[in-house]
């Protein structure tokens, strides 16, 4: 069985206030655990991951040894600003294992994520930690934790390096694509716009198809896709073109092409309040009705239980 | 100094290989602008040697679960997005204005970008008259674009040495790729070689930068490319467009031509069309 926690849902910056409550104010963290053993893998490590890092001390013994995998799905402040706050950092005991992936300018995962402990920015420094920190850069490939849990990952389509994870244990698959935007030609295709020239133009539809379609196939029958969503598509398409975000209807887009059987969103534009949710909720079910998917809202708190299959 | 130490001193000043100075100001210009077009983007990398090979790397070793390397820039734009290869534009264009003191290469860098390109443009030219399909065009120039990298590190690393093999060359009235070996004990391909390993750019351009001075030694799969880059690189230096530092370049292979299906009257014809290109983005780029 898989079962995932969701501690952060939000985009961008946290937004605590009475607009948020239903929904949740922290950035994003998932917890997923999987197997009778219960092993720990987190996704991401925003500004929910504190309120896990005080529930795993809070429920282990002294001398017992936390263990968990936590897999960033990129390097944005809103996936990592949780880290200095996730408790058992501190604690002699904990074994923490870090996936992301590397930047483009080569800057060790390490490093990108040791700045934050830096005394200019917080008062204790990385060196001073006192769990086993062991760092794995990735890049597209395939990973095995314990128990047979494969996790299988892609690039996704944002301003940074960013990926997107599959976890498949026994037959059952959990698919994260967050940050993400669907891939597009950037080039002009029109003959009357200035800069057009036609072997371009017909490069930059094939590769915008085929990237959209690699993208699909890694998604594909997901038991449960969560998906970015941070913007409705008019938001999107007036002036948020490029930022590496997807609309709602992207998302139930993505979702119903790659076959998902539930699906998750996630990633909330930190504009968007608690009522906003009930009319787009509402106008995505009613799509995904035609394919028999299920779709939900990630609020802070939701716990998704899923049998496996095999 | 022996050729392996060489070759090592080499290998570390690959990473920090700066662009061509033609390029220089306008990559500056056009990666400053927040509104940056990608058509804009596109069309400066791909004047640029160095640039283009960097954002090809990258792209590579970032997806190297891709079942085929991406040779194409506009492919690359789109999958990293604009910003990306903009930043990495940008601080490859700043390596150049810090390494700008120590420059003492013998090279002309206008004379050899202008070189590069042209063969670029040309073995672009011959792949269409071989009738290439049009979704590999590009691949071509960018194999021929490339052709010549392993000068750059060459001519910068061990400028002395390399004064002295470019004399030898013209008091010998040898090709450069003889002199070089003669001298240093290996050529400008084999340090070309070494970055097209070193950052696992795609076989096309491996094959082209290894091969394009003894095409008939080659007998992988893209023979088309490796002749086309030999007949390009032959027909641009017989036709004084630019400086590649090689005063008496070697025959033609014509069997490299014949391979390509390309008789000497077309051959010929493709002179305006190469200077043409060249003066293109020379007053692109406002080179003077």
């Amino acid at each position: 069985m898989i079962r995932l926690r969701f501690w952060g849902v939000r985009g961008s910056i946290p937004t605590p206030g009475a607009h948020t409550v239903n929904t949740g104010g922290n950035t994003s963290c998932i917890e997923l655990r999987y197997g009778e053993a219960e092993h720990l893998v987190i996704i991401d490590a925003g500004t929910g991951i504190r309120g896990l890092g005080e529930l795993l001390l809070r429920d282990a013994s002294e001398t017992e040894v936390i263990r968990a995998s936590l897999f960033l799905t990129h390097t944005h402040w809103d996936h990592i600003m949780g880290f200095p706050f996730f408790a058992p950092i501190y604690r002699k005991g904990t074994e923490l294992d870090l996936y992301g992936p590397v930047t483009w300018e080569d800057e060790s995962l390490k490093k990108v994520i040791g700045h934050q402990l830096n005394y200019q920015y917080f008062p204790v420094h990385s060196g001073e930690l006192a769990a086993t920190l062991r760092y794995h850069e990735l890049r597209e490939e395939r990973v095995e934790l314990a128990d047979g849990m494969i996790v299988h990952t892609t690039y996704l389509n944002h301003p940074v390096l960013c990926l997107g994870y599959r976890f498949e244990y026994r037959g059952t698959s959990v698919v994260t694509a967050f940050d993400t935007e669907p891939f597009r030609n950037l080039f002009p295709t029109d003959p009357s716009q200035s800069g057009f020239d036609p072997e371009i133009a017909a490069e930059g539809e094939r590769a915008a198809r085929e990237e959209n379609s690699r993208l699909l196939s890694f998604y594909r029958n997901a038991d449960l896709l969560i998906h970015d969503a941070q913007y409705t598509r008019e938001e999107h398409r007036r002036d948020r073109m490029g930022w590496g975000h997807s609309s709602f209807d992207d998302a139930i887009e993505n979702g119903m092409a790659s076959g998902a059987r539930r699906m998750l969103l996630f990633h909330h534009d930190p504009e968007r309040r608690d009522d906003d949710f009930e009319h787009i909720l509402a106008r995505c079910r009613n799509i995904a009705s035609k394919r028999n998917m299920r779709v939900d809202i990630a609020t802070e708190g939701l716990v998704i239980e899923l049998p496996d299959a095999q | 100094m022996d050729a392996q130490e060489r070759l090592s001193k080499l290998a570390s000043y690959i990473d920090r290989m700066p662009s061509l100075p033609p390029t220089v100001t306008k990559v500056l210009e056009i990666c400053n602008d927040r509104a940056t077009s990608p058509v804009d983007l596109n069309r400066v990398i791909s004047l640029d040697p160095v640039l283009m090979a960097r954002v090809l790397k990258l792209i590579n070793s970032a997806y190297y679960g891709l079942p085929n390397k991406v040779v194409s820039m506009v492919r690359a734009i789109i999958m990293l997005g604009i910003n990306t290869v903009k930043n990495l534009a940008l601080s490859t264009a700043v390596m150049d204005t810090l390494n700008r003191k120590t420059d003492l290469g013998v090279l002309n860098p206008v004379g050899f970008w202008r070189h590069s390109l042209a063969v670029g443009v040309t073995t672009r030219l011959l792949a269409k008259m071989h009738g290439e399909e049009l979704s590999t065009i590009d691949e071509y120039f960018v194999a021929g674009l490339l052709h010549d990298i392993g000068k750059i590190p060459m001519d910068r690393v061990l400028a002395k040495e390399y004064v002295e093999v470019i004399e030898y060359c013209r008091e010998r009235e040898v090709p450069l790729h003889v002199a070089e070996r003669e001298f240093l004990g290996f050529d400008h391909a084999d340090c070309g070689r070494l970055i097209v390993d070193t950052w696992r750019l795609p076989t096309t351009i491996l094959d082209t930068v290894t091969y394009h001075h003894r095409p008939a030694e080659y007998r992988g799969a893209n023979s088309a490319f490796v002749y086309a880059v030999h007949t390009a690189n032959y027909f641009v230096n017989a036709s004084g467009i630019g400086e590649s530092g090689d005063n008496y370049p070697a025959a033609l292979d014509e069997s490299a031509r014949e391979g390509l299906g390309v008789d000497q009257t077309k051959l010929s014809e493709l002179a305006n069309l190469v200077d043409g290109e060249v003066q293109k983005a020379e007053n692109f780029l406002k080179v003077v």
